[in-house]
């Protein structure tokens, strides 16, 4: 290669990684440094106090097995979903891989009290079939909301990773090797899993970590105590500057409980650019198989979803159109003033200012989570992985707060959201993308390096196709978590830059569950319009290559 | 690639619309703009700003949330360059009292201060609104007509409280009962060993005896009326010896002493036209002889000793949390 | 037939509503090798995935060892089944290395890891690999891919090898290099194999009889020289290699290189001249077509000169009217 075409890539590149470095910086470091300013200037004399507080290390104890616990169950199910899903001879195999990704849809704010309301003490199975789960609220409760929220991000990162890295052929190979369908399972298609899995762990991990309104809604009742639990009553008494000193060493211990966890996971099970791919070869895995397991699939797929998302959606939209709380919902209990409520200027405006915020900030995450995926490949930017995570465990309220004492100054409204959405979902658009990414063929990627292009460059035209997935996938779950995020926006807005958070708390904290209920099922509404669109080009885009591939690669 | 165009598509319009929309409020009538940080909830001080920018022709740029983000963003604030509020408006004397101790607010008292009476007052701030802590009740549930009741087997398993670390005004009332002879902490004893159970704030309590999810609990006066009123089958009792009084104060901010339109404003909540409005949007006034939501003749009501539960705080918590955890 | 290791019976596979291959019957006797020569598109991967058992046939059997494997309402999984398979895409496990790759059939026949990766690692003697034994497939060049998938095959220890455009990814040196290793190590073994390829060059040299395929079908079956010889159509001697077509009489008339020679009294016009290394290959137009005349040597004449020619042998061509002009071709690549 001669010297002169690999210099501007060289320097390039490295001013990628410094640009990126850049803002890692900004987004992340600058606020953590000064949230550790404020502890160690105001807080040295208090760490004893604060760290010995009784019921502190409980805290500590609950949130980490809370973290271990979830993981542990949700990335499996992810898996075998994403595995499930896989089988070409599922009846309606297209609709279930858009249904089992409904959990998210129900927001975090209304998540406890749709789970309650479904399942609880005079809940919905208490009235209607005599039959209700009162573990629903206390540590059973709180388990198996948080895995339920979390399997569909296992099963996201799962599937984008089988997509990109578990080809067809491979398995054929394995078959015609002699291995049956479980040992295929075992010997090819688990070990190529392994990033996408250990990605998909670090992420649910992270995320229940920083999980506040679940733990506060279903847990507190039965004592169960969170560090963010903890956190924020430390700042709701926080007029005190002892209990803000204390909710920001708190929020510092979380990051560190998180680097903890997420630097040797990154480092022991990061990614490695290991196979060579050479011919795109298509269609599906292997066809062979009893037809009827099909059916069992899909029941199951049916009962955990009509379990998991059914239900607790049931129970929001009969909260949202019940004249009031207690009231059974039946017909003449209807009302649809809470949803006439909905609809002066104010909330509108709101509802617009998030929806252009999280369209935004969905697409800034998408590159941004992509050029962390593609430069943590080198060994220098290998620690931009575990850098990025760190503001997802920060709980919202401390983020924000992180923000605001940085550049308070300078920004302020929209601005500060944004980049609060931004610190905060960062690993969020990056992990998906980083499982999916690993196959990049050197010898493409080196060919268009060698004509000049920087890394981002040669990813971006080499493998975006195979990617578009993955990027897709991403960009989703960013605008919809962007859209749900109600703490940091309420925080930090300013005059004439109110979003749909304000709207929310201010309804939530009348008690009145109705309009927070009619605003869950607006925003899903408003979600499914804005994310039909993309999912249809994402199937267009998947069944066109696909097909493509299968006639081309088979014949 | 269809997606790599929707992205900066989307990334360009998403801007475009962001000065848009932070634009809304550029332009004032050309009066003055005062900026008010509250915890009050929309319905309250929506319409008393309203009123008020009409009046006076002075803005008011409002940032409203729960107590717990309000201290995070003033706390924000105050590291970032200042306090950016002229006026702060509490839910509660004890989160005023600590603006106050960090010498954010306060130093100043509006001339018709003393129409208020003194329990709901202090040098620094100026209550202009109460919330009563009293006690719900399903509709098939017997009354509790004092709050030594709630210990008893009627309600055993069934008696949902708020959280103190979360709620001042449950730490209010925590510290109202501490000092209470015949209940102390021991209240808070007895309760939880009759199986009752703490939830996060006083709206969930509300919420959950609606449901049907508790028996009993105690919630603030608001909540507890316009349940009702939506039609939700619950009643309301203000036991003996009395609902438990949280007042909520506002200050002006002491770098924006001298500024008229902020005392001016102040002033106004204070004023019987600020209290019959603050009376008729839903909110209890404290101005003596001012219409305000529902409150039966002779309901009992006591009052917390604010400067005793601002100076024990801590301990009062950590003792309560030997009860109900942390 | 009995004594056939493999019977296909009006084999038709679908994917969905789209007919990829069918009806198809053909044969594989034991130690044969059958080349299944195709244009893409034709079906060859399709064929051999049925065989296989990765796709249920939509209609028709197939049969191995005398033993029905596969029907549409039933079929024998690939494991179960006596086939080896080589593919186009090496289809090699990123996370073993080229020796547990290799052992990767024996221990699912049940051997331990020791003695499998013995055996493995003699396999890779055999084919002059051992000394990437320790190697990943992102460390290996396509050549080295490719045999490690050949020598994963071999260690299958199958009856029927199925070898899918195994050298479509392989550079000129390289794919001469594997063909020579594939056959040595077939007849070693004695096993049949089924070789799909859209090279006629390959197809010729490596099979005992070649199947063409188009669109699904099969249009003839024959040794090597018979359907070189004799194509059954137009069609199927382009895809078998250069062709030139005479209209002689009405009847149309197939001429391989070397089946006419410069000399003689038939004219003609040359058209193009291309020096090939061992021989020059002439376009000459007649009054008949145009004709592609093989001469040892260098170019002796140039564009436009007129040349005598004399036709040695030529084959009859049937059918083809649908094509009103007789050309040259130089055959699929």
């Amino acid at each position: 290669m001669p010297r002169l075409a690999s210099r501007p890539a060289d320097v390039g590149q490295r001013f990628e990684v410094a640009a990126l470095v850049a803002v890692a910086a900004l987004l992340v470091l600058v606020p953590i440094l000064r949230l550790v300013e404020t502890a160690v200037d105001e807080g040295a004399s208090q760490y004893g106090a604060v760290l010995t507080a009784p019921g502190l290390g409980e805290a500590v104890r609950t949130s980490l097995l809370l973290g271990v616990v979830v993981t542990a169950v949700a990335v499996p199910l992810g898996m075998v979903t994403a595995l499930a899903l896989r089988q070409p001879q599922l009846p309606g195999r297209g609709f279930w891989r858009v249904a089992v990704l409904l959990p998210v849809l129900v927001p975090e704010f209304v998540l406890g009290y749709s789970w309650q309301q479904a399942y609880g003490r005079a809940g919905f199975t208490d009235t209607l079939l005599g039959v209700p789960f009162p573990g629903v609220v206390g540590p059973v409760g709180v388990v198996v909301v948080l895995v339920v929220n979390a399997v569909p991000i296992a099963y996201l990162l799962t599937a984008v990773g089988l997509a990109a890295r578990a080809e067809p052929d491979l398995e054929r190979a394995a078959r015609a090797s002699g291995a049956g369908s479980l040992a295929v399972l075992r010997t090819v298609i688990l070990p190529l899993l392994r990033p996408s899995l250990a990605a998909a762990s670090v992420l649910v991990f992270v995320v229940t970590l920083a999980s506040f309104a679940v733990p506060q809604v279903l847990g507190a009742p039965a004592g169960v105590d969170t560090v963010t639990t903890r956190i924020y009553a430390d700042l709701s008494l926080g007029a005190h500057p002892n209990s803000f000193v204390e909710a920001v060493t708190l929020a510092l211990l979380l990051v560190l409980l998180a680097v903890v966890v997420v630097a040797p996971a990154d480092a022991v099970l990061g990614p490695r650019l290991r196979s060579v791919r050479v011919a795109d070869s298509g269609g599906s895995p292997v066809a062979v198989g009893r037809r009827s397991g099909g059916g069992w699939v899909a029941l199951g797929l049916g009962s955990y979803l009509l379990v998991a998302v059914g239900v607790p959606l049931l129970a929001l939209a009969g909260a949202s159109v019940t004249r009031a709380v207690g009231l059974p919902p039946a017909p003449d209990n209807w009302t649809g003033d809470h949803f006439s409520q909905l609809l002066d200027q104010r909330t509108f405006e709101a509802i617009g200012r998030s929806v252009g915020l999280a369209v935004v900030a969905a697409s800034l995450l998408t590159v941004l989570g992509a050029a962390v995926a593609v430069l943590e490949r080198r060994r220098a930017g290998r620690s931009l992985a575990t850098l990025v995570t760190l503001t997802l465990v920060l709980p919202g309220s401390t983020l924000a707060v992180a923000l605001l004492i940085a550049y308070g100054r300078w920004l302020s409204g929209l601005w500060l959201i944004l980049l609060a959405y931004l610190a905060k979902l960062w690993a969020f658009a990056h992990r998906p993308i980083s499982g999916a990414l690993d196959r990049l063929p050197p010898g493409e990627l080196h060919a268009a390096r060698a004509s000049g292009a920087t890394a981002v460059t040669a990813a971006r035209t080499v493998a975006l196709r195979p990617l578009a997935p993955a990027l897709v996938a991403a960009w989703l779950v960013c605008f919809v978590t962007a859209l749900h995020e109600v703490t940091m926006s309420a925080l930090l807005y300013g005059p004439g830059s109110e979003t749909l958070a304000v709207v929310v708390l201010n309804s939530q904290e009348l008690g009145r569950i109705g309009p927070t209920a009619a605003l869950s099922v607006l925003l899903t509404g408003l979600m499914a319009a804005a994310a039909a669109p993309l999912w249809l080009a994402f199937r267009r885009l998947g069944a066109a290559s696909s097909s493509d591939r299968e006639l081309a690669g088979v014949r | 690639m269809r997606t790599q165009r929707i992205a900066p598509g989307a990334a360009v319009l998403g801007l475009l619309l962001l000065p848009v929309a932070c634009g809304d409020d550029g332009g004032s009538s050309g009066g003055e703009t005062i900026t008010l940080y509250t915890c009050v909830s929309d319905t309250t001080v929506e319409p008393v700003i309203d009123a008020f920018e009409v009046s006076t022709g002075t803005q008011v740029d409002l940032f409203r949330a729960p107590t717990g983000e309000l201290n995070a963003r003033i706390a924000g604030d105050v590291r970032s360059g200042g306090l950016r509020a002229d006026v702060v408006w509490g839910c509660d004397p004890l989160t005023l009292q600590g603006y106050v101790d960090q010498g954010l607010v306060g130093g100043w008292a509006p001339a018709n201060a003393a129409d208020v009476p003194e329990r709901f007052r202090t040098d620094d701030y100026v209550g202009v609104a109460v919330l009563y802590l009293l006690a719900v009740h399903g509709d098939d549930v017997q009354p509790p007509q004092e709050w030594s009741d709630l210990t008893g087997p009627e309600y055993a398993d069934g008696v949902a409280l708020p959280d103190p670390a979360f709620a001042a005004s449950a730490l209010g009332a925590v510290g109202y009962f501490e000092g209470q002879s015949g209940y102390g902490l021991d209240f808070f004893a007895d309760l939880e060993g009759n199986g009752a159970v703490q939830v996060a704030s006083p709206d969930e309590v509300a919420t959950g005896v609606a449901q049907g999810a508790y028996k009993a609990g105690i919630t603030i006066a608001n909540s507890a009326y316009a349940l009702q009123g939506d039609g939700s089958p619950i009643g309301i009792v203000w036991p003996r010896p009395g609902a438990v009084a949280i007042y909520g104060p506002v200050a002006l901010a002491t770098d924006s002493e001298g500024s008229a339109p902020a005392e001016e404003f102040i002033t106004y909540l204070v004023s019987e036209k600020g209290q019959r409005l603050i009376g008729e949007v839903g909110s209890y006034p404290t101005l003596p002889g001012v219409p305000g939501p529902t409150r039966p003749e002779d309901a009992p009501v006591v009052y917390p000793d604010w400067p005793a539960i601002t100076a024990g705080q801590e301990d009062l918590l950590a003792d309560y949390q030997q009860i109900f955890g942390g | 037939m009995s004594g056939d290791l493999l019977e296909l019976r009006h084999l038709r596979v679908a994917y969905g509503s789209v007919v990829a291959l069918g009806p198809v019957d053909l044969t594989v006797a034991p130690g044969e090798v059958l080349a299944l020569l195709g244009p893409s598109g034709s079906g060859k991967s399709t064929l051999l995935h049925a065989v296989a058992g990765f796709q249920p046939p939509a209609e028709g059997e197939v049969w191995l060892h005398g033993h029905r494997v596969a029907a549409p309402d039933r079929a024998e999984p690939p494991e179960r089944r006596d086939v080896a398979v080589v593919f186009q895409s090496y289809a090699l496990w990123p996370h073993l290395s080229a020796l547990d790759t290799v052992a990767y059939p024996a221990r699912r026949r049940g051997f331990d890891r020791a003695s499998a990766r013995r055996q493995a690692l003699g396999i890779l003697e055999r084919l002059h690999i051992d000394h990437l034994a320790r190697r990943r497939p992102a460390e290996l060049s396509g050549g080295e891919q490719q045999r490690v998938g050949l020598a994963r095959a071999l260690a299958r220890e199958a009856s029927l090898f199925l070898f899918d455009e195994p050298t479509a990814h392989l550079d000129t040196h390289v794919r001469s290099v594997f063909l020579a290793e594939l056959d040595a190590r077939r007849r070693a073994s004695g096993a049949a194999a089924i070789y799909a390829t859209h090279d006629a060059e390959e197809a010729l040299g490596l099979a005992d009889r070649v199947a063409l395929l188009d669109a699904g079908r099969v249009v003839q079956v024959g040794t090597p020289a018979e359907v070189y010889d004799q194509p059954v159509d137009r069609w199927a001697a382009r895809l078998t290699g250069i062709a030139s077509v005479l209209s002689q009489d009405g009847r149309r008339l197939l001429v391989r290189p070397g089946w006419a020679r410069l000399g003689g009294d038939r004219d003609g016009t040359v058209r193009a001249a291309w020096f090939r290394g061992p021989h020059s290959d002439y376009t000459v137009e007649t009054t008949h077509g145009e004709v592609l005349i093989r001469a040892s040597g260098r170019p002796r004449h140039g564009i436009g000169d007129r040349v005598g020619w004399s036709l040695d042998h030529s084959w009859d061509l049937a059918g083809d009217d649908a094509l009103d002009q007789p050309s040259t071709s130089a055959g699929p690549d």
